[in-house]
């Protein structure tokens, strides 16, 4: 999209920069009573909208958005037209972010514990007295030579903040600032480092293959970059092109994705990396593979003939032996791998099996295939950093008595880690806790202080979308409304703390505020960079552009440069048997997996109301959770529909209703995460189970990741209400034709002659 | 009196007429790629904020009173390990002979000159008829007077209406949208453009199942989608001359095996 056409597109409104453009000044005391427009604010016009280009951060895929303002209120969420990421799109969990700003359940202002950790009890303070608290706390840590003590853990953040926190950390005299959250593609970053020498996420460019066998990645819902890989797949089901392009989606449980696939491979779980390694064998034995190495493949291979494979994974030899034809034949063609298939104890190397089927086929470095990205403009956390973040090394510490203060900001490991790491107790261990959080949240709980950070929609920030595109982009976040209660960007509060502290955390980080230091960083970025200067003779000029388009993206096509993997490299990192489901077969007859629910997301999206009420998209289930069982399964455990079942693993048990889906392996059962809160708000509060709790924790060594999927668990029915709410009655069409379809054959017949 | 009676009923007898709004400037037109729809429900989320939907809790929803405007039916055939998934997004079919205009005492759901079925709110008295009469079951009544806590009030969209206890609502192809877009148009003394109005749902939608425009304008995209092959409208028997048209999902027959294809 043209700029011009941009401003149409906006239509009546207009397009915003920055609140009020008081940079860095709150143009409405917070926490105060609106009075409206006794004097009114210059840009504004009532009944007109300001739209203000910004940076979704529900999950971590990083879409542009434009926020539409009226009077001075946040009305609605649309997705950036400009944005190489989602492309104007926008999913449920974006949409809601409103839902975050304006929550009733908000920490209001800054917050002093007064009772036990624990207990909720907490008195308001100043900003002035919340952040000297913290300043002495820090002061002491630095008087007694202890600031290794310090630990700092956030959400993953790629953009400036990041930048800032670095700085601080290591003027201050810590190492221990940490990236955590549960969803962050340790397993597929660390398995492209080791197959392909790419410490980072390629783009998968969905839109243009033409077959997408896709490892239980479930990009519908969830899965990386969610709205870019949807809009992928619209292109590439009818994007205009003759040819159709075909999903086939192997995971033991249909996920949306796979509820969309033109064939679903219902795999023994855990058994997919030898799946993976048995296609790659037939590719190979089948003489399509014409690479020099042909033959040491072959030796590496050889012990993944089809019909060993099809006793390990129950999946048909001569089933293994079409995908395989199939995937090297059609082209382009494009394997991927996340969601579940990384969520076992062997994740890692199931994901190293998908590239070398990538490898094999030759689709790295292709059009419809896997497109390395071009270094980010600003260097994020690389993943040799990322490795050593580790929650259960975390808690480690802190039993240990190592991390003397903890600040904590938008990420909620009490909530995502099994019971097993004893996190809880952990973290009482810690002399001094501040949490930078706007909710009061199962983490939030042990802090002594709280400084309730901004929301997205109330802050400035930016980040650089990985994956992104094939291209270099940044996205910019500005506030598009002041903030509805006492709370501050978290940049802002370390500068403040930076100046309490004095000395050489005061110096280096001697900014006004955060949005200068964002402003005098991107400064940098645009004297240094020519790319990205380019067409903006000041500075100013150029600031203003960033912030009307919401960010800057290179504009043209993605330059595909091929990469390669190599026996050498993947040999210590290959699958060689299924991976491995802690409790005994007989007491425990069940595989359990979870997988994050399509709103809640790790349980952040849990408060919102909007996606409390919104179905499941599989089983259109609101306000609630539940397990999912084959219905043979359940008729023999005489478990009916809405059955209130306990879910036992060796590590604990818990309640929650059936809901029986054809849809899922007779040997398995699924339990969504991101409900059963026990602080969260009024619409998360005890609601649902949360599964984590009872899975063991299996963390890979090599990566840092927790394997969801990494138990079996055995089914009791315990009563006949489990409260199960469901919206839509039918699911069956009852002969009314309303989804009517047609067979690939006629399409092919047909295409051409629609125009579009 | 009796003259301006008379004048109101013949008017309604032209809006009555089947077919009559191709004679008008605009005919709105939705059309829906099953093929491209992943059932992932941003259009839901969307419509919610777009329109002050209300939120009812659990035990409401239980009694089937949840607010949606366009929900996504799916549909679950086969038995394990043959099943086969269909979606389908549903919204308000503004059908062209609607049966829900009929019922109504009130006049309170009609259609406009655009081809809308549209609802008035503040003439509407609740005696559900329209919900019972629409085969497409997309109508949803106010139990209740819902409210937002505070702040979350602040976000309600001042160009649409917050409905209250007693009314029936449904999908209104975001003719607020609509509106802006005429009225812009007529102040530059030109057609509404291909593209320009864009309701919540087509805003949103990830995959770009969803398209919007005006069928009566020949280079729009609707009407050329609305030549594909792929064409039907749902449950098309009944003869409401729907004005959302949905492209058939491409699939393969259930039971057709393809070799290897089994287990
Ligand atoms: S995919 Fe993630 S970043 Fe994009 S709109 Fe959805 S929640 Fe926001
Ligand atoms: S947003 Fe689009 S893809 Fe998602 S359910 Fe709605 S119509 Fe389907």
């Amino acid at each position: 999209m043209k700029r011009r056409d941009f401003l149409k597109y906006l239509g009546s409104g207009i397009v915003g920069t920055g609140v009020g453009l008081a940079f860095g000044k709150v143009t409405k005391p917070p926490g105060a009573k609106l009075i409206p427009y006794l004097i009114p604010p210059e840009d504004v016009i009532p009944g007109v909208a300001t739209w203000y280009a910004s940076l979704c951060t529900q999950c971590s895929a990083g879409c542009g958005i434009l926020v539409k303002v009226m009077e001075g209120r946040a009305k609605k969420i649309e997705g950036n037209p400009l944005h190489p990421v989602n492309k104007g799109r926008l999913c449920a969990r974006g949409n809601a972010a409103l839902q975050a700003l304006y929550n009733p359940d908000r920490i209001k202002g800054p917050m002093k514990r007064t009772g036990e950790r624990g207990s909720g009890k907490y008195k308001e303070i100043s900003w002035n007295e919340a952040v000297s608290i913290l300043g002495r706390n820090l002061s002491e840590l630095d008087k007694n030579g202890a600031t290794e003590g310090l630990y700092v853990l956030t959400s993953t953040l790629r953009g400036h903040l990041n930048t800032l926190i670095r700085e601080f950390m290591s003027s201050y005299g810590s190492p221990n600032y940490m990236q955590y959250e549960l969803f962050q593609h340790r397993n597929l970053i660390y398995a492209n480092r080791v197959s392909m020498g790419l410490d980072a996420i390629p783009h998968y460019d969905i839109a243009n293959t033409r077959y997408l066998l896709s490892f239980g990645a479930d990009f519908s819902s969830t899965w990386l970059s969610p709205v870019n890989l949807s809009h992928g797949y619209g292109e590439m089901r009818q994007g205009g092109a003759r040819r159709r392009g075909v999903l086939v989606q192997v995971e033991p449980r249909l996920s949306l994705t796979g509820a969309n696939a033109d064939e679903w491979v219902p795999v023994r779980p855990g058994t997919e990396g030898v799946l993976a390694l048995s296609i790659a064998h037939e590719i190979v034995a089948g003489g399509y593979y014409k690479g020099a190495d042909a033959s040491s493949w072959k030796e590496l291979l050889s012990g993944f003939s089809p019909e060993h494979a099809a006793r390990v994974t129950e999946v048909d030899a001569g089933r293994i032996h079409h995908i395989a034809k199939e995937f090297v034949k059609t082209r382009p063609s494009l394997a991927i791998g996340g969601d579940n298939l990384s969520a076992y104890r062997d994740g890692l190397s199931c994901l190293v099996a998908v590239n070398i089927l990538n490898h094999l086929a030759g689709n790295i470095g292709r059009k419809g295939g896997v497109v390395p990205n071009p270094a980010g403009l600003l260097k994020g956390r690389t993943g040799t950093e990322l490795r050593k973040d580790r929650i259960t090394a975390l808690a480690k510490s802190a039993l240990e008595g190592d991390v003397k203060t903890l600040i904590v900001y938008n990420t909620n490991p009490v909530f995502t880690t099994p019971a097993g790491v004893k996190l809880e107790r952990a973290l009482r261990n810690v002399p001094f806790i501040a949490s930078l959080s706007s909710f009061m949240d199962e983490t939030t709980a042990m802090a002594d202080l709280i400084l309730p950070s901004h929301t997205s929609l109330e802050d400035w920030g930016d980040d650089f979308a990985e994956p992104s595109t094939g291209v270099r982009v940044a996205t910019l976040m500005q506030p598009a409304v002041s903030p509805v209660f006492d709370t501050r960007g978290a940049g802002d509060i370390f500068i403040s703390l930076a100046k309490a502290l004095g000395g050489k955390v005061g110096e280096r980080l001697n900014y006004k505020g955060f949005p200068e230091y964002l402003k005098e960083s991107w400064r940098k970025i645009y004297a240094n960079n020519k790319e990205v200067a380019a067409g903006a003779l000041t500075f100013d000029g150029f600031w203003n552009r960033l912030l009307e388009h919401g960010g800057w993206w290179q504009t043209e096509e993605p330059r595909h440069k091929p990469r390669s993997v190599s026996v050498r490299r993947v040999k210590a990192h290959i699958p060689t048997s299924p991976s491995e489901f802690e409790g005994d077969e007989g007491r425990y007859p069940l595989y359990l997996v979870t997988y994050p629910h399509a709103g809640y997301l790790d349980g952040r999206g849990a408060n919102l109301p909007w996606l409390q009420e919104m179905p499941d998209p599989m089983t259109a289930v609101v306000w609630g959770s539940w397990v999912e069982i084959n219905p043979k399964t359940a008729r023999k455990l005489g478990i009916k529909q809405g059955d209130l079942v306990t879910v036992e693993s060796p590590y604990g048990g818990i309640d929650l209703p059936a809901f029986l889906y054809e849809g899922i392996r007779p040997d398995t059962v699924a339990v969504p995460i991101g409900q059963g809160h026990r602080l969260y708000g009024r619409y998360a509060e005890k609601r649902g189970v949360n599964p984590i709790e009872i899975l063991p924790v299996a963390e890979d060594k090599r990566s840092g990741e927790l394997a969801l999927n990494s138990t079996r668990v055995r089914l009791e029915r315990k009563g006949a209400d489990g409260k199960l709410v469901k919206m839509g009655v039918r699911t069956e069409e009852l002969g009314r034709g309303i989804v009517q379809t047609i067979t690939p054959e006629e399409f092919e017949r047909i295409a051409g002659k629609e125009e579009a | 009196m009796s003259k301006i009676v008379k004048k109101v009923k013949e008017r309604l007898r032209d809006f009555r007429r089947p077919g009559y709004y191709k004679e008008f400037e605009y005919n709105w037109t939705m059309v829906i790629d099953l093929d491209k729809c992943n059932g992932c429900e941003a259009c839901v989320v969307a419509c919610h904020a777009e329109n002050n939907l209300p939120i009812v809790g659990k035990d409401e929803c239980s009694k089937s009173r949840a607010f949606n405007w366009i929900r996504i039916e799916r549909y679950v055939e086969g038995e394990f390990p043959n099943v086969k998934v269909k979606f389908i997004p549903i919204m308000c079919q503004h059908c062209n002979s609607a049966p829900c205009e009929l019922g109504c005492p009130v006049y309170a759901t009609y259609h406009n000159q655009d081809g809308l079925n549209v609802q008035v709110y503040n003439r509407c008295v609740g005696t559900f008829t329209c919900a019972t009469y629409c085969p497409y079951d997309v109508r949803r009544f106010n139990w209740f007077t819902y409210k937002w806590p505070e702040p979350l009030d602040q976000q309600l969209n001042p160009d649409v209406t917050v409905r209250e206890m007693g009314v029936m609502e449904k999908c209104t192809f975001c003719i607020q949208r609509i509106r802006v877009a005429k009225d812009r148009a007529k102040d530059e003394n030109r057609k509404v453009r291909d593209g320009e109005v864009v309701p919540a749902c087509v805003q949103s939608c990830p995959t770009g199942a969803l398209v919007f425009g005006d069928r009566n304008d020949p280079k729009s995209r609707v009407a050329k989608l609305a030549k594909s092959p792929r064409r039907f409208r749902l449950l098309e028997g009944l003869n409401t001359d729907p004005s959302v048209i949905y492209l058939k999902r491409v699939m393969k027959k259930s039971g057709s095996k393809k070799h290897g294809e089994h287990g």
